[in-house]
């Protein structure tokens, strides 16, 4: 019988790409309240697993070394206009900010029809410190939420929309 | 489990004092050693939070805040100071005087997310905050697919994402409108509530074909997408064929799908024909509406058509002499 959902554990710690400074955080997916259009394929689950991985691992580079490159493939659209601004207005100000990333638990819930668009609720465990130059003016560990669009790109799934809220909509799912 | 109110343990409000001593704050059940060292805990936070009030700063953030308002964040002490906001789009540095009120522009917050105010003198706090949305103002529709034939369940799916003219995604729930109208049939409409910013709709095509305008609207903001209804399948394929000495025409008649919409010029019906020589097939694409071939025949034989997954009637051909 073929499971109505997917539960996928990604955590590649080993093969990360050559150009990445760290291994990929571990995204685990839980696509069992997934819908309309379920169950989810378990080739597309453990794709937007990784892919999901690859883009944080990317926010976190472009945020710690102030450049937008690293977004770019893995973070498009809105959110990527937005990080953009996010890493240019540190790099004038001379800030930049390293996340120390325990993992992400994704609720998959929304997905389109016609398999072009997938929302998940993301519950991270992140260490945040900020700095001004060499300078730590801020640490802390928080537990947080996002609120995830992903879409199908030629060859991966990309994140269009990450938006942080309020925790609640992934907790105890 | 009841407790006794001679040791209840105020929480402090500083989480940098929580974050510092992360010791149970409410413990009246604890040992005796885990109350001393509660107590011993209390006696620390408290110098750490006087020293706070008596010189070091503080601020104060917004409870809530809405993309594109701007507000206004309060820091204590006294002294020159840095204020630091990082947004999901933005980050702010400036040098304040500590005590004032520090005013966020508009501009400065207009993606809705986590903010993280930091004010530092001789040493830094910070605080976080969210800002959510704005009211809904546009919407990102789309509709699949762009051709669908007609007559079929569930074929078009629609979906619109709701956001605020900063392009936030609006998460309290709304209503979106879709319309789906076509030239002289009647209109379809349907509401669907948001859920996390996202509405859907799954409707069947209509039997008619022709270009189906499907309308996603939001308040007075809409957004439109063409769907092309195309005939289906032909359906009921005849043929009629004259014999002329050792060749027949075969002709169909005008080919249309089961909803009597006229099957596009183009598609292709096979015509089979089995005599003494053999079988033979031919493709034809319909022209005007029909598709006529002219065959070779020797004795008596048969004819039948085909067009897609749809089979015709056969026809009998006398041998002729």
């Amino acid at each position: 019988m073929r499971k109505q959902a997917c539960a996928v554990l990604f955590a590649l710690l080993s093969f990360a790409p050559a150009f990445s400074a760290g291994p990929l955080p571990s995204v685990v997916l839980n696509a069992d309240q997934i819908g309309p259009r379920a169950p989810i394929e378990e080739l597309t689950g453990r794709n937007i697993a990784r892919d999901y991985a690859r883009a944080w691992q990317a926010l976190e580079q472009a945020l710690e070394q102030d450049r937008e490159e690293p977004l770019e493939g893995n973070i498009v659209g809105f959110a990527n206009d937005s990080f953009a601004r996010r890493i240019a207005e540190q790099r004038k100000s001379g800030l930049h900010v390293r996340i120390v990333d325990h993992g992400h638990k994704l609720v998959a819930g929304f997905y389109a029809p016609n398999g072009d668009a997938m929302q998940l609720h993301d519950s991270a465990q992140l260490e945040i410190q900020t700095f001004d130059g060499s300078k730590m003016i801020q640490q802390e560990t928080i537990p947080a939420h996002y609120l995830v669009l992903m879409t199908p790109a030629a060859d991966r799934w990309v994140v269009r929309l990450l938006e942080e809220v309020p925790g609640t909509s992934a907790e105890g799912q | 489990m009841m407790q006794n109110p001679s040791q209840r343990i105020v929480i402090p409000s500083d989480p940098a004092c929580r974050k510092q001593f992360p010791l149970p704050w409410v413990g009246s059940e604890g040992s005796g050693v885990r109350r001393r060292t509660t107590v011993a805990t209390i006696i620390l936070c408290t110098v750490m939070m006087a020293a706070i009030s008596a010189g070091a700063q503080q601020l104060r953030v917004p409870a809530s805040a809405i993309a594109g308002a701007g507000f206004a964040i309060t820091t204590f002490g006294s002294g020159n100071g840095t204020f630091y906001l990082l947004g999901p789009a933005g980050a702010v540095k400036k040098k304040i005087q500590l005590g004032s009120e520090v005013q966020v522009d508009e501009s400065q917050a207009r993606s809705a997310g986590r903010y993280t105010a930091i004010v530092c003198g001789d040493s830094c706090s910070s605080m976080n905050f969210f800002v959510s949305a704005a009211a809904p103002a546009k919407l990102s529709f789309i509709v699949h697919p762009s051709r669908v034939p007609v007559g079929k369940a569930d074929a078009i799916s629609a979906v619109a994402f709701a956001f605020d003219k900063y392009r936030n995604l609006v998460l309290t729930p709304i209503t979106v409108d879709f319309r789906v109208t076509l030239k002289d049939a009647p209109e379809v409409a349907r509401s669907e509530e948001t859920k996390d910013g996202i509405a859907w709709m799954r409707l069947a095509s209509t039997k008619r074909g022709g270009l189906a305008d499907v309308v996603a609207s939001l308040g007075s903001n809409s957004d439109k997408r063409i769907v092309q209804q195309v005939p289906s399948d032909a359906c009921n394929l005849r043929i009629h064929a004259t014999r002329k000495v050792d060749k027949i025409e075969v002709e169909t008649d005008p080919v249309k799908d089961c909803s009597g919409n006229a099957v596009p010029d183009g598609t292709i019906v096979s015509f089979t024909e089995m005599d003494e020589d053999g079988k033979s097939t031919v493709d034809a694409p319909l022209k005007r509406g029909i598709a006529k071939v002219t065959m070779p025949i020797r004795g008596a034989g048969t004819v039948s058509v085909a067009s897609g997954v749809a089979i015709g009637n056969e026809i009998r051909i006398g041998g002729g002499s």
